[in-house]
């Protein structure tokens, strides 16, 4: 995915724990580690805003596109 | 009678002249077909049922199977027929043996398919049918139902023309007809539950 959430970087600057920003949002942890990891397929604009409001930032900070190969990786869709 | 005019319809239809679109009242299924205590789970427990009977024939058909190498075989008859009447053939050991065979094999693709359709149903009763394993145990049906077919009509070939000649009537590619037409509607099922595996797959990395 050419897409990455740059998660870390902006909770290191706020110095706020991974936990927190999933109370304070209201997603659960796991979902939020799928978030920071890159494993996630989509964020919903509810999220991003919700993000946004609590991080104090704009979804610009958030999200980078980092041009690369496609990824073309077959889904895990009961193929294999 | 009269008839309306277009001049009286006119005034019925809306000003864009698209008819309004008659709403036909949602049939709702007034009970659960999905997850604990629906009507899926009610089916799994008549799966569940046929397979444990389906697992004894098939014991008992590869018993009788084994028995049937060492029995004596002589003295007896059997008569091939597909109507009244028929031809009396002397019961040889290969013919035994093949009918014997050719049920066991034909029972034990029944097993394999009800043996995927209870893992199917296990998954419908948990209320979670799109996993990926379905899209495989439906594909698996598609082919073991295939082959079952197949391995049916070449057999009965096969007796028709070589065993009894002139007593069955000849294998005809109609017959063929509706198990072809069920085997590709088992694959398109697959396909649609490849669709809903990886649909569910986006919804769950969405977040």
């Amino acid at each position: 995915m050419a897409i990455r959430i740059q998660l870390d970087r902006i909770l290191l600057e706020r110095r706020m724990s991974l936990t927190e920003l999933a109370d304070r949002v209201g997603v659960t942890l796991a979902n939020l580690s799928i978030l920071k990891t890159g494993k996630a397929r989509a964020i919903r604009f509810s999220t991003l805003d919700a993000l946004c409001r609590e991080l104090n930032c704009q979804p610009g900070d958030l999200l980078v596109h980092e041009p690369g190969p496609q990824d073309l990786t077959a889904d895990d869709d009961g193929d294999d | 009678m009269r008839l309306p005019t277009l001049d009286n319809l006119k005034g019925r239809l809306p000003a864009n002249g698209v008819a309004a679109r008659v709403r036909f009242p949602r049939f709702r299924a007034p009970w659960r077909t999905l997850g604990p205590g629906s009507v899926a789970s009610l089916l799994k427990v008549a799966l569940d049922v046929a397979y444990l009977l389906l697992m004894l024939i098939t014991a008992v058909l590869l018993i009788a199977f084994v028995a049937a190498i060492f029995i004596p075989v002589a003295n007896y008859n059997v008569t091939v027929t597909d109507h009244d009447g028929g031809l009396q053939q002397p019961l040889t050991r290969p013919l035994l043996l093949f009918g014997l065979g050719a049920l066991s094999a034909w029972v034990g693709g029944f097993l394999l398919i009800l043996r995927n359709l209870r893992l199917i149903f296990r998954t419908l009763t948990a209320g979670d049918p799109f996993r990926p394993e379905n899209v495989r145990r439906l594909r698996a049906i598609g082919l073991t139902l295939a082959t079952v077919t197949a391995g049916v009509w070449v057999a009965q070939g096969m007796v028709a023309a070589r065993l009894v000649p002139g007593v069955m009537d000849p294998q005809g590619f109609g017959e063929l007809l509706t198990p072809i037409f069920s085997v590709l509607v088992v694959f398109v099922l697959a396909e649609v539950f490849r669709e809903g595996a990886r649909l569910r797959r986006e919804s769950e990395l969405t977040i």
